[in-house]
């Protein structure tokens, strides 16, 4: 019989890997919401957000989750940037051209970061890696603590900003429909790229947490990159409440799944859950009809 | 008519020229004068990119310097030629995948012409990749462990050899450790309660099955409580952690490469409370792998065949670290050691066959017998067996934390003629875990 201890433990295993999916899929979502673009590269801008955070710890020694701050406006600029030069110009040209776009930005990303920063593995030190709260029945790490906080506040800013601001109202509109907001006086373009930025932004939170709890090198975005499409299809193509529930949900799915089958059901369960809530409900859980 | 007649004439033209072309001899035996090679093109199979580009750029560079030392003497003597020639590293990059190895191996055999292939990273890219050399070129593979590499049987392995531990050499000292070092110590009137954490790869399940089968052949005095294997991508340990905790185990005996292993002897202690004894294989001798573990390496175990942080105890070992650190600015690991003997032994298989001939190459690796280099041998002498391996000299290493340099370093405590100090259990250890 196993102890409801160690069941506890095993949630706050699994809540943490949800954190990071959770970061992954809305900033995933926020893409194809407003742009109806598929980006396989988000991995990848994750893994440029954990080098971001790794660069700028190395030469300021500075706490890393102060730092990651910044390593989301400098990856969220290079979203920008990566919108405005690379989709932009494919936009409406054909869904293959979207796709074969973002899937030589993997290979060029990680060749890059390779260039850059080598194959060499890397870790991020946190100052808080040896404290952990005592709660009597259980202890958690200040850490997966700090990851858990962060997401939640991440999620609580970006809901206020969508909700409460002119800006958050109109990137919402661009994303029920592009030309009723362009006829409200929405600049779309703009959009674009801000929903591109806060994607990008939010990868590279995903890939700094990711980077404090264990070692990384250019090739970290590819599973959790996957992982992430699987979120937002379970969770319903552009919705970020979807993204957070199935999120959230897979990990805690996958880290029960290892602790009662196994390792090697790890991945097949997130397409296992995936086939159950296609099937049962083929726009996700919180998808709607087009 | 008489443009297509002439249109004819010159297809059959270029036939006969091609035809003709093809049928000239243009083999060595086939001219009159031997002209001697500029180089000797020597392949290096490594994963210079990928998941395991760590332990590929310690490779490439032990490599480069051997060839460049073995150059600075003029190269290699080969009677045929009457001439020393220089050896010419011709890298093959298996991007640590199986289908680029296959695809990296036939263009070093067919483009690059390669005498001699040395290398070979992880046992599941090394078996694929070794396909298209079967038969044809000498392969020395020094860096997979899984012992079919040598030892399978669907396809011709006469050209093949094992410059590296097998998983049957290192699970018997590893175990025979746990057995007559930790069991006295924690578990002296009782079965020692031993956990296994492995990759889902060849590797990892070779290095498993071989000590399962060691533990039962010879009825050692071990429980295996707990037995989880992980994908090999995988970042995030706590949950098989959390479980084996539940097993209570004496000790973790882990199978994984450098940033797997770190996260387990990490997540382990740090965040699960499994302060107990971990063992890493030798894969995991490389400095990538002290500086992640850091202070969570103090007193943890590590099987290895070559190691450079610990006492000179071969007279190779300091120039070679010196010549090491001199070109490349770090500290060299197991793997470039490994690679390092490789290119030496190819060199000398060379010279003593006097041709470049692959199958003469391959009967003089077959046929050596010169003293040990980097990695000691049983009995001192660096011999091929019957399935073409070699019978290296395993150690154990304990890794210390030290407050002042704030290095982990290790030191050997195994086998008894390099023993440095006993083993002790780590400070935070708790039966049971």
């Amino acid at each position: 019989m196993t102890e409801i201890t160690t069941l506890l433990q095993i949630f706050i295993w699994g809540l943490t890997a949800g954190c990071i999916y959770v970061l992954m899929a809305v900033g995933l979502n926020m893409i194809f919401g407003v742009m109806k673009v598929v980006n396989f590269a988000h991995g990848e801008i994750m893994m440029l957000g954990a080098f971001s955070s790794f660069g700028l710890y190395y030469y300021t020694g500075l706490n890393p989750y102060f730092l990651m701050l910044f390593s989301m406006v400098i990856i969220g600029v290079f979203g920008v940037i990566i919108e405005r030069f690379g989709f932009r110009k494919v936009l409406g040209t054909g869904k293959l051209n979207e796709i074969f776009l973002s899937l030589g930005l993997i290979y060029i990303l990680q060749n890059a970061a390779v260039k850059l920063w080598t194959d060499d593995i890397r870790k991020i030190n946190s100052p808080y890696s040896s404290m952990t709260l005592d709660l009597g029945v259980l202890n958690i790490t200040y850490d997966r603590i700090i990851a858990i906080v962060f997401t939640a506040l991440i999620l609580i800013s970006l809901y206020l900003f969508l909700t409460k601001t002119d800006v958050g109202r109109a990137l919402r509109a661009t994303s029920q429909n592009h030309e009723a907001a362009m006829l409200m006086g929405v600049n779309v373009n703009q959009m674009y790229m801000l929903s591109f930025g806060i994607g990008a932004a939010l990868a590279a939170a995903a890939g700094t947490v990711h980077a404090i709890l264990s070692p990384f090198n250019p090739y970290m975005g590819t599973i959790p990159g996957i992982m992430a499409f699987t979120v937002i299809i379970i969770g319903g193509l552009g919705s970020i409440p979807g993204a957070v529930i199935a999120g959230l949900m897979l990990g805690l799915v996958q880290n029960f799944t290892i602790f009662y089958f196994g390792g090697a059901w790890k991945e097949a369960v997130a397409f296992v859950l995936l086939i159950i809530v296609l099937v049962i409900r083929p726009t996700g859980i919180f998808g709607e009809e087009q | 008519m008489k443009i297509i007649n002439v249109k004819l004439s010159i297809v059959a033209l270029i036939l006969l020229v091609l035809i003709t072309a093809g049928c000239t001899d243009t083999s060595e035996e086939g001219t009159h004068e031997v002209s001697t090679p500029e180089y000797i093109n020597v392949g290096l199979v490594a994963p210079l990119s990928g998941g395991a580009s760590d332990v590929g750029n310690d490779m490439k560079q032990a490599a480069v310097l051997a060839v460049e030392e073995i150059n600075a003497d003029g190269g290699v003597y080969v009677e045929k030629y009457g001439a020393k020639i220089p050896l010419k590293l011709v890298e093959g990059d298996t991007q640590t995948s199986p289908t680029e190895g296959v695809t990296a191996v036939e263009r070093l055999i067919t483009n690059e012409n390669v005498v001699v292939l040395v290398g070979g990273f992880s046992s599941g890219v090394t078996l694929a990749n070794q396909v298209p050399a079967a038969g044809k070129v000498p392969y020395i593979i020094t860096g997979a462990s899984s012992s079919q590499v040598t030892r399978r049987t669907e396809i011709n392995t006469s050209y093949f050899f094992h410059y590296c531990s097998t998983t049957d050499d290192y699970s018997q000292p590893i175990l025979q450790f746990f057995v007559d070092e930790l069991k006295p110590i924690v578990a002296a009137d009782r079965n020692l309660k031993l956990a296994l954490i492995y990759r889902d790869d060849a590797y990892g399940k070779g290095v498993i099955e071989s000590s399962v089968a060691y533990i039962n052949d010879n009825s050692l005095p071990i429980e295996l409580v707990a037995q989880e294997k992980y994908p090999t991508d995988e970042t995030d340990f706590h949950t098989y952690l959390t479980k084996i905790a539940e097993a209570k185990p004496d000790a973790v005996y882990t199978v994984g490469f450098v940033k797997d292993t770190s996260s387990i002897y990490i997540q382990g202690q740090r965040d699960v409370g499994l302060n107990t004894v971990y063992m890493a294989v030798e894969c995991n001798e490389d400095p990538t792998f002290y500086e992640l573990l850091g202070k969570w390496g103090d007193g943890q175990l590590l099987e290895s065949k070559f190691a450079p942080y610990a006492t000179e105890y071969t007279e190779l070992m300091g120039p070679y670290k010196e010549a090491y650190l001199a070109k490349w600015g770090e500290m060299p690991g197991m793997m470039g050691a490994d690679t390092y003997d490789g290119i030496y032994l190819a060199a000398s298989a060379i010279e003593r066959a006097g041709t470049l001939d692959r199958t003469q190459v391959r009967d003089a690796i077959k046929q050596t017998n010169e003293p040990e280099m980097l990695i000691l041998m049983e009995g001192g002498n660096i011999t091929f067996d019957e399935y073409n391996e070699i019978s290296p000299k395993i150690f154990i290493e304990q890794m210390f934390w030290d407050e002042e340099t704030e290095e982990l370093k290790p030191v050997i405590v195994l086998p008894d003629s390099l023993i440095e100090q006993d083993f002790v259990l780590p400070d935070n250890y708790e039966i049971g875990g």
